[in-house]
């Protein structure tokens, strides 16, 4: 690089930041402001002070209008945040754009779900059936999604998300012992002081409470535990998704109305989050929706 | 947990990211007449000025990244993204027209009186002293390009005077207006509680 040019090009620039900190330039002028304010901290902060300065001329410190937060707040009733995309790119730097997942639902996955080697069913606490589909680690392989910035993504969410919490076997194995649903392996799981449990938290202040935990021995052998959680309708499914060796991975379908979902992890069961989905029945191979809730596992 | 009128602004946009509406709620409580009231006066009229409000505040929802509160408090992050939605309106072909006739009936130093409007903030009067402590030569370009809306070469056509200049005298103006607030204890607006 041209050291003298670069100056020059520089105070060229700084020459501008005043009327660009007031938007009174044209767009390809602001562009050029913006590509050098990307690599230059003290261009940057000088905007940053003048925004503050035009911020203190607009202040008028007026009420805010009620009638407009009910226009804004419609509008966020109907508005699905791009959860993965939005999580990934502020966690991960760089590129935090690239965890788009792509819902197949193929002939071909919904066959595959279905496959009934290892498959098995809980009823509910109501009569109703929940479908549960623990997936073998050949087939989990298959659900391995492609690409490295997915990945990171992925993990991005749940890091930032969750705001979980991981606690090692501790008082509240009483509790979850009281539930009528609990395996005597899951018992059995609880009553190991290596034994993990995650609390996945719903993603927003929506009006749609969750209370999902999961237990995760040292073994790899899990179990999600549904306490709170709306029904799906029919055609649909919670999807379970694990965070492991930085990749995103189905680990079964939970049904429409889960209870108690046992699930199992190849390897020490090293998973760095859980995130649960609502997908079409069969579920997918990579998915577009917003985790409906979502943990991250601490040490 | 902490309850969302005792959170900070930062924490706010972070409860934001999680889609808690309560927080966007109160980010809007703490600076919606602000970001309502600085589209108005750029706009003169009230539709546009609402919709760009409620555009701000969804931006926020959909996107709380691009908030870095390193570089500042949110209500100046938040104005100034009112302010460019707002100047984006002005220069747009939908408001063209009008524009060209209000500017008509203008001069250069009339129309953009900064003595009026809806200051009603204590700090309002310190601001106000501070501006008017510039000369004229830094105070009206900053007037036009901010609050009319101008790019500085307009500016510069409605003040006469050469582009390099008003481009300077704007950095210049802000500058020494920063100085002057700071001379009179005038912290950023939207300070951090």
């Amino acid at each position: 690089m041209n050291e003298d040019l670069s100056v020059s090009e520089h105070r060229e620039i700084q020459e501008l930041l005043g009327v660009y900190a007031l938007d009174a330039v044209d767009p390809e002028t602001a562009a050029l402001v913006e590509r050098h304010l990307d690599g230059c901290i003290k261009c940057s902060m000088e905007v940053a002070q003048h925004h503050e300065v035009a911020g203190l001329l607009a202040n008028s410190g007026g009420e805010s209008p009620v009638g407009l937060w009910d226009g804004i707040a419609a509008q966020l009733d109907g508005s699905v945040p791009p959860s993965w995309d939005r999580l990934a790119s502020q966690l991960e730097p760089g590129d935090g754009r690239a965890a788009r997942m792509v819902d197949v639902g193929s002939d071909e996955e919904s066959a595959q779900t279905a496959d009934p080697a290892g498959a098995g069913e809980v009823t509910g606490p109501a009569g109703r059936d929940a479908t549960v589909v623990p997936i073998s680690a050949a087939r989990r392989n298959r659900w391995i999604l492609r690409g490295a910035s997915l990945v990171a993504a992925a993990a991005a969410v749940v890091a930032l998300v969750l705001g979980a919490q991981v606690n090692h076997l501790n008082h509240q194995v009483s509790a979850l012992q009281a539930h009528p649903l609990l395996s005597a392996a899951e018992q059995s799981a609880l009553k190991d002081p290596s034994t993990k449990q995650v609390q996945l938290t719903a993603l927003s202040g929506s009006s749609s409470p969750a209370k999902v935990t999961v237990v995760l021995t040292a073994a790899g052998t899990g179990f999600v535990e549904v306490d709170q959680l709306h029904s799906l309708p029919s055609g649909k499914t919670y999807q379970l998704w694990g965070v492991i060796g930085g990749k995103t991975i189905s680990l079964g379908l939970l049904g429409t109305d889960p209870a108690v979902v046992p699930f199992s992890v190849a390897g020490d069961g090293s998973v760095q989050a859980f995130a649960i989905t609502a997908e079409q029945s069969g579920g997918v191979v990579q998915s577009t929706n917003q985790p409906v809730v979502a943990g991250e596992v601490t040490a | 947990m902490v309850d969302v009128e005792q959170a900070s602004d930062a924490n706010l946009v972070v409860a934001v990211g999680r889609w808690h509406e309560q927080a966007l709620a109160e980010v809007y409580r703490r600076h919606g007449g602000a970001v309502h009231a600085l589209s108005r006066r750029i706009l003169r009229s009230d539709p546009p000025a609402e919709e760009i409000t409620q555009e701000v505040f969804l931006d926020l929802w959909n996107h709380p990244e691009k908030f870095d509160a390193q570089r500042g408090t949110l209500r100046s992050f938040l104005l100034a993204r009112t302010h460019g939605k707002s100047v984006d309106y002005v220069r747009s072909e939908v408001s063209r027209r009008a524009r060209e006739e209000k500017t008509s009936r203008e001069t250069a130093t009339a129309g953009y009186d900064i003595d009026h409007e809806v200051w009603d903030m204590a700090v309002a009067e310190q601001v106000q002293e501070a501006l008017g402590a510039l000369p004229d030569e830094l105070r009206q370009p900053i007037e036009l390009a901010y609050f009319g809306g101008h790019t500085y070469r307009e500016v510069a056509e409605m003040l006469q005077e050469p582009e390099g200049t008003v481009k300077s005298r704007i950095r210049s103006g802000l500058g020494r207006l920063r100085i002057n607030l700071a001379e009179r204890g005038v912290q950023p607006a939207g300070a951090e509680q």
